[in-house]
């Protein structure tokens, strides 16, 4: 059986929860909350830490089992079916969705002439090839991809400073703070979405009790860092951009890219930030084609390369009919808001809920 | 033997077909085949809706001399800017590339009947760069890219190189376009532009020989505020530096006390370094606002001194210099802020500066802002600190 380490995890849920929140996030908290949109960034991602801590717990209740697993042997078997039913859905038409995402990008940005399906099939390519090699493989991967990550973001935020407009983050709190719950709930979805590859990763953690202790100041760990980060980034473009050219901006990052100028010798250095972009896409994505995978063998007992084939071309499919990019994006925010959002706010506490009651009924 | 397994195959074969399919960029372009393009006019076309299109191509080719730039500059009437990259591919030898601009000259009659749909596509296309500059011309943008100067550059290489070092003078704004987008949708602030223009012999107190092959000379002075994306009005040059000290833009500045005031000596200075700050103040209900500028000089040239001074002596003129330099700053200030106020147009950004320190009070009054701003208090506190006057204590007209 694959194993996890801590410090993998860390790297691999933090990848996860990273993905391309970095592309989209500014422009939706800026609608939300205005100029104050950067505030609502890292409580929106610390709402994930409760629903981490409850998977730990039921984790340490049930060793080597995911929460299909568990929400069957707590619900009865076929409203366990049911759920993992809905999270093979769920998981796939979002990963699908990511696939169209992660061309759309590259289109837009810098290579307009290219067809879809090139960026498509190359992600797909990464995301089998990880899926077939297993999770330790995947963790791995994360462990050199994500770092790179972090350093682009961090450069690209440190060098679009010189580029600040004077004053756009003034006045704070102006609205009061009613706004910042709307910001936060924007948010919120991303923590949600990797508490779901939780749920499924969950029979590769160590189950020792001092190793729980670790797994959990990890989480603490990982979620810190990619609010921190997309609490810097959404700054950033707020500083630069202000609020309404934030709110209008798709992907501002990118644009953010292509200002940066160093003593006017390096500039346009925006394609080689997109190379980094893809890493952290295709971390996201291979996650979801793990969680679908982890699916189908819960609930059909179908398990093996030619699954991964399968659900891949699911995903191939959901992106090509999702080619029109405003229509995609809409579909996205609309997936992860209303579909597995309340799906997974929902699913965790209850099982954990009734997990304890049970515990406590001696059940 | 021992046969290879299926994933491995499949493996093989992806990879295999990855090296088939994959080969290259689609849309790759070589940089020999690129007209890279430095400058875009935009001027009102002669039929309705449409727009003349200047855009300015370099093309470097190997001279004498090694690299030589010559002037590729064509005017297309169209009614989009897509529109006159197609017309000009077709008459151009090489692809045009929008990448490299980094000019936008908006010609006066366009600026009167609105930038921002000239400028959606430069906002959009994703190879521009919204660090790329606007001015306004004065006349027609056609007119300033189709000049032959007389120092053998290009119009939008001029225009470019003269706003990049412009703060060694400070009497322009740089405006990019992320900067006009971005003051643009305050919805307080008036966005303003600098102005090029052409200077014939004798105009501007600019004498040159001009026989008809030398060429012209062209100038950034002053600036254009809008009211929306539509021009309102010039500023004049007094008033466009006034808009630089208010709005803490000085980097460096040649400043002249001739004719300021009564003072018999008249200076000389360049600024070496200045900072603005303005305070929100609220007394007994009264609210106003109160820049505070702070800067250092350097005294250049000292004129009308007929004596020689002692140490104090020294010391006291170069105390009449500062009240007489700040004079000068006080009215360049005074001069844009009654132009604000004339206009009834914020292109200094007070309301931002209101609602940035008193965002409860700028509620109060942002639906009539602009009815506000003529009796609005603003006062300008000038600190100036005279460094050094150069390499001598005296003047040679001394007696």
């Amino acid at each position: 059986m694959e194993r996890v380490s801590p410090h993998q995890f860390m790297t691999l849920g933090a990848g996860v929860l990273m993905g391309g929140t970095f592309l989209l996030l500014a422009s939706g908290v800026t609608i939300a909350s205005g100029r104050d949109g950067w505030m609502t960034v890292l409580p929106g991602f610390t709402v994930g830490i409760p629903y981490a801590l409850m998977v730990f717990s039921l984790l340490e209740q049930y060793p080597r089992k995911n929460l299909l697993q568990i929400s069957e042997i707590l619900f009865g078997k076929w409203i366990g079916k049911i759920i993992g039913l809905v999270y093979i859905l769920t998981t796939g038409y979002y990963g699908g969705l990511l696939l169209a995402l992660l061309g759309d990008i590259f289109e837009r940005s810098i290579m307009p002439l290219t067809p879809l399906w090139v960026f498509y099939l190359g992600g797909l390519v990464l995301a089998i090839y990880l899926a077939g090699s297993g999770i330790e493989v995947f963790a791995r991967f994360s462990e050199v991809v994500f770092p790179v990550v972090v350093i682009a973001l961090i450069l690209s935020v440190a060098l679009a400073i010189p580029r600040i407009e004077q004053g756009e983050l003034l006045p704070i709190l102006d609205e009061g703070l009613k706004p910042l719950f709307r910001g936060v709930l924007k948010v919120m979805p991303f923590a949600m979405e990797y508490i779901l590859f939780l749920a499924g990763i969950s029979t590769f953690l160590p189950t020792g009790k001092q190793e729980l202790g670790q797994l959990r100041t990890e989480v603490w760990r990982a979620i810190f860092l990619v609010g921190i980060l997309n609490m810097l980034v959404v700054l950033i473009q707020i500083l630069v951009f202000g609020p309404e050219e934030t709110i209008r901006l798709a992907n501002g990052i990118l644009v953010l890219g292509k200002m940066v100028e160093v003593s006017r010798t390096v500039s346009g250095v925006e394609s080689l930030f997109m190379g980094v972009w893809l890493g952290a896409m295709v971390i996201k994505m291979s996650a979801f084609l793990f969680m679908v995978s982890w699916g189908i063998e819960t609930v059909f007992s179908l398990k093996g390369l030619k699954w991964n084939f399968v659900v891949g071309v699911v995903f191939l499919g959901i992106a090509l009919g999702f080619t029109r990019g405003p229509y995609m994006l809409r579909e996205l925010s609309v997936t992860e808001s209303y579909l597995m959002f309340p799906f997974a706010s929902l699913w965790i506490p209850l099982l954990w809920g009734v997990a304890r009651w049970k515990k406590g009924a001696g059940v | 033997m021992k046969s290879i397994r299926p994933p491995k195959i499949g493996l093989v074969l992806t990879l295999i077909a990855c090296s088939l399919l994959l080969t290259g960029c689609w849309g790759k372009r070589e940089v020999e085949q690129l007209a890279p393009l430095i400058g875009l006019g935009f001027d009102l076309g002669q039929k309705p809706g449409s727009y003349l299109i200047t855009e300015q191509f370099v093309r470097a080719k190997q001279g004498k001399e090694g690299v030589e730039v010559q002037d590729r500059t064509f005017t297309i009437e169209a009614s989009s800017a897509r529109e006159a990259y197609e017309m000009i591919s077709k008459i151009s030898s090489r692809i045009p590339f929008m990448g490299s601009l980094r000019v936008i000259v908006i010609g006066e009659d366009v600026a009167k009947a609105g930038i921002n749909d000239m400028l959606d596509f430069a906002q959009r296309f994703s190879e521009f760069r919204r660090t790329m500059y606007l001015v306004i011309a004065k006349g027609k943008a056609q007119s300033i890219l189709n000049l032959k100067l007389r120092n053998g550059l290009l119009p939008a290489m001029f225009i470019k190189n003269n706003l990049e070092t412009g703060d060694t003078i400070s009497t322009f704004p740089l405006v990019h376009l992320g900067h006009y987008l971005t003051t643009l949708d305050t919805k307080i602030t008036a966005p303003i532009i600098p102005v090029i223009e052409s200077i014939k012999p004798g105009e501007e107190g600019v004498e040159y020989k001009a026989d008809g092959k030398d060429g012209a000379e062209i100038q950034l002075q002053g600036a254009a505020v809008f009211r929306g994306d539509h021009l309102a009005d010039f500023l004049t040059d007094e008033e466009t530096k006034g808009y630089m000290w208010l709005e803490n833009n000085v980097v460096q500045r040649a400043l002249n006390t001739a004719g300021s005031g009564e003072s018999k000596v008249n200076f000389s200075g360049q600024v070496l370094n200045s900072t603005t700050k303005y305070k929100v103040s609220d007394q007994d209900g009264i609210v106003g606002l109160q820049y505070q500028i702070k800067a250092s000089i350097a005294v250049d040239e000292v004129m009308g001194l007929k004596e020689q001074l002692s140490e104090t002596g020294w010391v006291d003129l170069m105390s009449e210099a500062e009240k007489s330099f700040a004079k000068v700053i006080e009215k360049e200030c005074q001069v844009s802020i009654q132009k604000e106020r004339e206009l009834g147009l914020d292109f200094l950004g007070i309301g931002r500066h209101i609602e940035e320190e008193n965002p409860r009070y700028w509620k109060t009054i942002k639906d009539h802002w602009e009815d506000q701003i003529v009796n609005f208090p603003v006062s300008v506190n000038i600190e100036l600190t005279i460094h050094h006057s150069g390499m001598s204590s005296g003047s040679p007209t001394t007696n």
